[in-house]
């Protein structure tokens, strides 16, 4: 078991990790709110512990709080995607559908652009010997796993909460919500807060375990690798995003005796999985035990026309 | 700013512009008649820089599966470049074919058709890196026959140089933005074209066949993006595999600067977007490829519409 840990314990991190991303770009989703700004979190998150991890003007924090500088980032990653967000998100989520997702792309570029070429990014180059907090890639499986055990109860939880409801309610129908009197720009914003605090987390918990943050970390692919996980896995659920995830982020490792030709084989599931997978897996999961969980999308229910 | 660099910018501007003005209209024709962006735009601009070269030049590097091969016969730029276009278009019909009319034809959340067609961008980015490898190739300069590499002038004692592949686009664009207006505004095709982008299903009932008008316009689509991944290819060459990603997003900001669905609003939008680039001060060029998202940013926040676009209506 050890030695199988040590081999792919990267991989199955990075499962995780990725999963994680996924659910960030599931939270606004649930509100019916397309935001592919998810790696510009996740980038800003890296860079804030990659700077406080190798500034020199940070060194009095790092030598008097020992390991406790990591969650002070991870705060810290949060606080400030949560201040982005606002930021954004107020002006932007007036925005419906193809528009918001074309800004949040539009926000991602902004992002990469700047950290190519400020000098407290590194610029392209990017920031090296980010300092780690386990000596084993597979170490990070402590904080990457209770962060994902955190967000699936969360997630979870959501789903039947008034907050939850409320998501629901604005992604059936906006206009039909607000006439009942939910506050949707205030839901809206939540949704999308609630996803750009989690990308920036994961962020600031990936930048030691990579060892290395540059602008590669946020870019448009990445974007719509974490969109593909959500509907592949299914959107209707906080599962879809895990299966999907990890599923999908598994594969090029899965298709690694084919070389060269993996990529191709990579895009023709999204595809195949787009036409014949409409709910995603979980939803197609759900189907075939229905009444098992309730608020599972039963058989046979129209699809939802955005 | 001298008067001599005014004109410079204002000649690169409108130059790179009109590449930007057909490409974008690739994307407002496909969303005009079926309301979905396809992300695959960008991977056919790639497509069609490659195919160009390999008609053109025909020799390739030492990466990928066809390393070390070269083609016996090579094709003159403008055929390379008409055949180029037009394989692309070719692609673009079969994008249409087994990645959105499935999904069409059972309703599908239009999200699903955002990853289908990301899915067929992976697929023929992936393809072209397997088959010519990552490595840069540019168009040797006696591509375009006899022609001088660049036109100089003086104005007020200061050179103002024009590449000759600078004004190739510029005469291509416009022939090409010329055929389409032509065919949108003027002629029966274009009439039916518009009444499908309307309303299909009315389109349907007056006898106008909706798929063969789809299938039309994905070719038209395939086409302008492969011709403006070509000359983008022949000015600064084809730079791997990836290099139409940026154009691509650069392009989806100019159809909402112009209004999405509109094509005078694509045309025009390419044009500032590319006018905006050219006068960005040198001292801050690498900031360059920001303009086109900061002009995406801000005017969805204040004219989510665009220039052109007509306000959407809400529903009550």
């Amino acid at each position: 078991m050890g030695h199988f840990l040590d081999n792919n314990g990267f991989l199955l991190v990075t499962l995780v990790q990725q999963a994680l991303l996924a659910m960030s770009l599931y939270f606004p989703l649930a509100a019916g709110q397309l935001s592919l700004a998810s790696p510009g979190f996740y980038a800003l998150g890296g860079y804030i512990a990659a700077i406080v991890g190798t500034l020199d003007y940070f060194a009095p924090w790092r030598a008097s709080l020992g390991w406790l500088v990591f969650p002070l980032e991870w705060l810290l990653a949060a606080a400030a995607s949560a201040l982005l967000a606002l930021l954004v998100g107020i002006p932007a989520l007036r925005l419906r559908g193809i528009y918001l997702a074309l800004a949040t792309i539009a926000f991602v570029e902004i992002l990469r652009v700047l950290s190519l070429n400020l000098e407290i990014t590194g610029g392209a180059i990017g920031i090296f010997g980010v300092p780690q907090l386990f000596e084993s890639r597979w170490g990070y499986i402590a904080v990457f796993g209770p962060l994902l055990v955190c967000t699936l109860v969360f997630g979870h939880r959501l789903e039947r909460s008034r907050v939850g409801r409320a998501f629901r309610a604005i992604r059936e129908d906006e206009l039909a919500a607000d006439a009942m009197g939910i506050n949707t720009t205030r839901y809206k914003v939540l949704a999308f807060v609630i996803g750009a605090v989690l990308a920036g987390v994961v962020g600031a918990m990936s930048a030691p375990f990579l060892n290395t943050w540059n602008a590669r970390q946020g870019t448009f692919d990445a974007s719509i690798a974490y969109l593909a996980y959500v509907l592949i896995g299914g959107s209707r659920s906080i599962w879809g995003p895990l299966f999907g995830g990890m599923l999908l982020a598994a594969l090029p490792e899965v298709l690694r005796p084919l070389k060269d030709s993996r990529l191709i084989i990579n895009g023709l599931v999204l595809v195949f999985a787009s036409i014949y997978l409409p709910q995603g897996i979980s939803g197609t999961l759900a189907r075939f035990s229905p009444g098992k969980r309730k608020g599972a999308l039963p058989a046979g229910e129209p699809q939802e026309d955005a | 700013m001298g008067t001599a660099q005014l004109i410079q910018n204002l000649l690169n501007g409108i130059s790179i512009g009109s590449v930007y003005a057909i490409f974008a209209l690739g994307y407002t024709l496909v969303f005009s008649i079926l309301g979905i962006i396809n992300f695959a735009h960008g991977a056919i601009f790639t497509l069609g820089a490659y195919l160009t070269y390999a008609l053109a030049v025909g020799q390739f590097g030492i990466n990928g599966l066809l390393s070390g091969m070269s083609l016996e016969r090579q094709l003159p730029f403008a055929l390379a470049l008409l055949v180029g276009s037009v394989l692309a278009g070719a692609i673009g019909v079969l994008v249409e074919r087994f990645a959105f009319r499935p999904l069409r034809n059972r309703g599908a959340d239009p999200l699903l058709a955002l990853v289908s067609s990301l899915g067929v961008a992976l697929v023929i980015v992936n393809a072209i890196q397997y088959l010519v490898g990552a490595e840069i190739y540019t168009f040797p300069a006696g591509v375009y026959g006899e022609l001088p590499p660049a036109l100089m002038f003086q104005v007020s004692g200061h050179p103002v140089v024009i590449r000759t592949v600078q004004a190739i686009i510029f005469a291509v664009c416009l022939l090409i933005l010329a055929v389409v207006g032509y065919l949108v505004r003027f002629t029966k095709f274009g009439k039916a074209l518009r009444a499908v982008a309307e309303n299909p299903a009315t389109a349907s009932l007056l006898g106008i066949s909706v798929d063969r008008f789809i299938l039309v316009t994905f070719f038209m689509s395939g086409f302008l993006g492969g011709t403006a991944g070509a000359l983008v290819g022949t000015s600064f060459g084809v730079a791997g595999p990836y290099f139409g990603v940026t154009y691509g997003l650069k392009g989806l900001a100019v159809i909402v600067l112009g209004g999405l669905g509109s094509i005078p609003g694509a045309v025009l939008g390419g044009v500032v977007i590319g006018l905006s680039e050219a006068f960005v001060p040198a001292d801050y060029g690498a900031y360059k490829e920001a303009v086109a998202f900061a002009f995406l940013f801000i005017v969805l926040l204040f004219r989510p519409q665009g220039i052109l676009g007509r306000k959407q209506l809400q529903k009550v």
